[in-house]
């Protein structure tokens, strides 16, 4: 456990020191923030217009908290490669791969302390994509719970993003490869479902709308915390570690 | 437990179709440092992956510290110390971030590792840039770097691959000081092209060549060997016939030589003083009498430029 904490914080200190990570999440930050006081605009229209026309309205958490939330998702998608291409593959780029794999470690202590690591920027991330939905709270009476189980999705997406892109970096000794792996494998989970929309009750759209993470996501956004979808993110994200693992192993043997 | 840290048998290790080594046997006491040497391409940062772990082989077994390798990595890498061919240097972190980051890995316990990583920057000479970063250090002190990482959690076996590569004459010497002390307490294997580092830091010296080891031998040994090929260059006002010169006893062959007369003598003769001898009895006018040795150097050379077959018969006719 000792040496998977001392990777992970090394992780995380050199993610701070290099610009890369600062840049993303300024990026990330501006965007989503962006997004977010469009959304809270509309809505105090919407509101207005519900006000003078009568009717219910719609929830304020669901027309301002979730579309960010949701885009949020979206720009970790093509965020996270980026982020996650170094783990590995830049540490055999620049060589110093030999001083971590010949110590005593196995190569499921390694990609945990990386990914312990990464999950450690990860909730820096969310945390900091909490603030304007929690400053809602100044000035409405926002969902509490729909947007922590928002958020608690999001940090799910991300996690399971980022094993993604750690089994990808572990995969090649080329960060900009790994990158585009991670890309290429997250994308084509993004849009499962979009090829499984077309039959409807057939299995294999069943089975592609299940591997699909939109829609577990979706159900978090909601407000719905289901053991299912929990159960999806850990899986995807245990199965892309186990990967990583085979393939750090199969290292030894093939040179 | 048994004295032997370092041992290797039969270990063969392809790269697809390319054979790196085939059937190496290697053994390392105790407090010995050996030396790896042979050419480029050799197979030696072959066989030191193997036994730092990294590498696994495709045939045969390895120990270190009596620890198998291949079916406990983790523990036997917990007993070695490993620098590859270019040191792995984290450039965004300070020497002693550095090294403590490794003691940390390599099971260090937090209370010493802080005394560990003084007394491995204090072996290697890296006191004074102890706080500055990696990557804004020369190639020589990133090289230190490398090296105090292989010793700082106080490994029984040091393995070191190519330690004096890039640094300058007096850090090579420091260098090879270090190494000279690290053996006593740690068993070292380091590779070197340079045959004077193995003269002057080891007890053996290990030579392979397209994967095999074509000799394993003490430096005396190696001297000896060295000395066995002993030449006489002579030169005479009235030389007789090449004949008469065979004829001396412990001479082994006599060839024409800038004026003069080569000649091989039969290991362990020492015909010199039969042929002044002579040469005053018979009035052949000497002019010169230098002895010749073989140079380590051309040991090496002989024993790597040899096809493998005529080695290994030599080798088993010893």
């Amino acid at each position: 456990m000792k040496p998977i904490v001392a990777i992970a914080l090394r992780e995380w200190r050199s993610m701070f020191l290099s610009p890369l990570a600062w840049t993303l999440l300024a990026v990330l930050f501006a965007i989503t923030s962006w997004m977010f006081s469009a959304a809270t605009r509309l809505y105090q229209i919407q509101q207005m217009q519900f006000q003078a026309f009568g009717g219910g309205g719609a929830s304020l958490t669901d027309s301002t908290v979730a579309p960010m939330l949701g885009n949020a998702a979206v720009l970790l998608l093509l965020i996270s490669p980026l982020l996650t291409m170094r783990l590995i593959a830049e540490e055999k780029r620049r060589e110093t791969w030999p001083a971590v794999a010949s110590s005593p470690l196995s190569p499921m202590q390694i990609l945990l302390g990386k990914y312990f690591g990464l999950l450690l920027f990860l909730a820096v991330t969310v945390g900091l994509l909490a603030i304007p939905p929690l400053l809602l709270f100044a000035y409405g009476s926002p969902d509490g719970g729909q947007i922590f189980s928002g958020l608690l999705g999001l940090f799910l997406v991300a996690a399971t993003f980022g094993a993604v892109g750690l089994a990808a970096s572990a995969a090649t000794d080329n960060p900009i490869v790994a990158a585009v792996i991670s890309f290429g494998v997250l994308l084509s989970l993004w849009i499962a479902s979009w090829m499984g929309e077309a039959g409807g009750t057939d299995t294999v759209d069943q089975v592609l709308a299940y591997i699909s993470l939109t829609g577990h996501y979706e159900k978090f956004l909601t407000g719905v915390i289901s053991s299912a979808d929990l159960a999806y993110f850990v899986i995807v994200s245990l199965l892309a570690l186990v990967a990583a693992r085979y393939r750090l192993m199969a290292e030894r043997v093939r040179g | 437990m048994s004295d032997v840290m370092i041992e290797m048998t039969e270990i063969s290790r392809f790269f697809g179709p390319t054979r790196a080594l085939a059937g190496v046997n290697l053994q390392v006491k105790r407090g010995e440092v050996v030396g790896f040497l042979g050419p480029n391409g050799a197979g030696k940062t072959t066989a030191m992956r193997i036994l730092a772990g990294i590498l696994a082989p495709t045939s045969g077994g390895a120990r270190v510290a009596g620890i198998d390798l291949l079916s406990d990595p983790v523990e036997a890498k917990a007993k070695v110390g490993y620098l590859p061919e270019s040191p792995p240097i984290y450039a965004d972190m300070s020497v002693r971030e550095y090294l403590a980051y490794l003691a940390s890995l390599r099971r260090v316990p937090r209370k010493r590792r802080r005394d560990a990583v003084d007394r491995a920057m204090t072996r290697c000479g890296l006191d004074h840039v102890a706080d500055r970063l990696l990557g804004n250090l020369s190639k020589g002190y990133r090289q230190r770097a490398g090296i105090a990482q292989a010793i700082v959690h106080d490994p029984q076996v040091v393995i070191l691959d190519e330690p004096t590569v890039g640094l300058d004459p007096i850090q090579i010497r420091e260098i090879r000081e270090l190494i000279r002390n690290l053996g006593g307490e740690h068993s070292v294997l380091l590779s070197t092209h340079i045959l004077p580092e193995v003269q002057m830091t080891c007890h053996r010296a290990v030579l392979i060549h397209n994967g095999t080891i074509v000799s394993d031998d003490t430096l005396e040994g190696l001297e000896n060997r060295a000395k066995s090929g002993h030449e006489l260059f002579v030169r005479l006002a009235r030389p007789p016939e090449v004949s008469v010169l065979k004829s001396l006893p412990g001479i082994r062959q006599v060839e024409a030589l800038r004026g003069g007369w080569r000649i091989l003598v039969e290991a362990g003769a020492n015909p010199a003083e039969a042929l002044v001898k002579r040469s005053v009895e018979e009035n052949w006018g000497l002019s010169e009498l230098t002895p010749a040795s073989h140079s380590l150097e051309e040991v090496f050379v002989n024993l790597t430029t040899r096809e493998p077959q005529a080695v290994a018969v030599q080798e088993s006719a010893q």
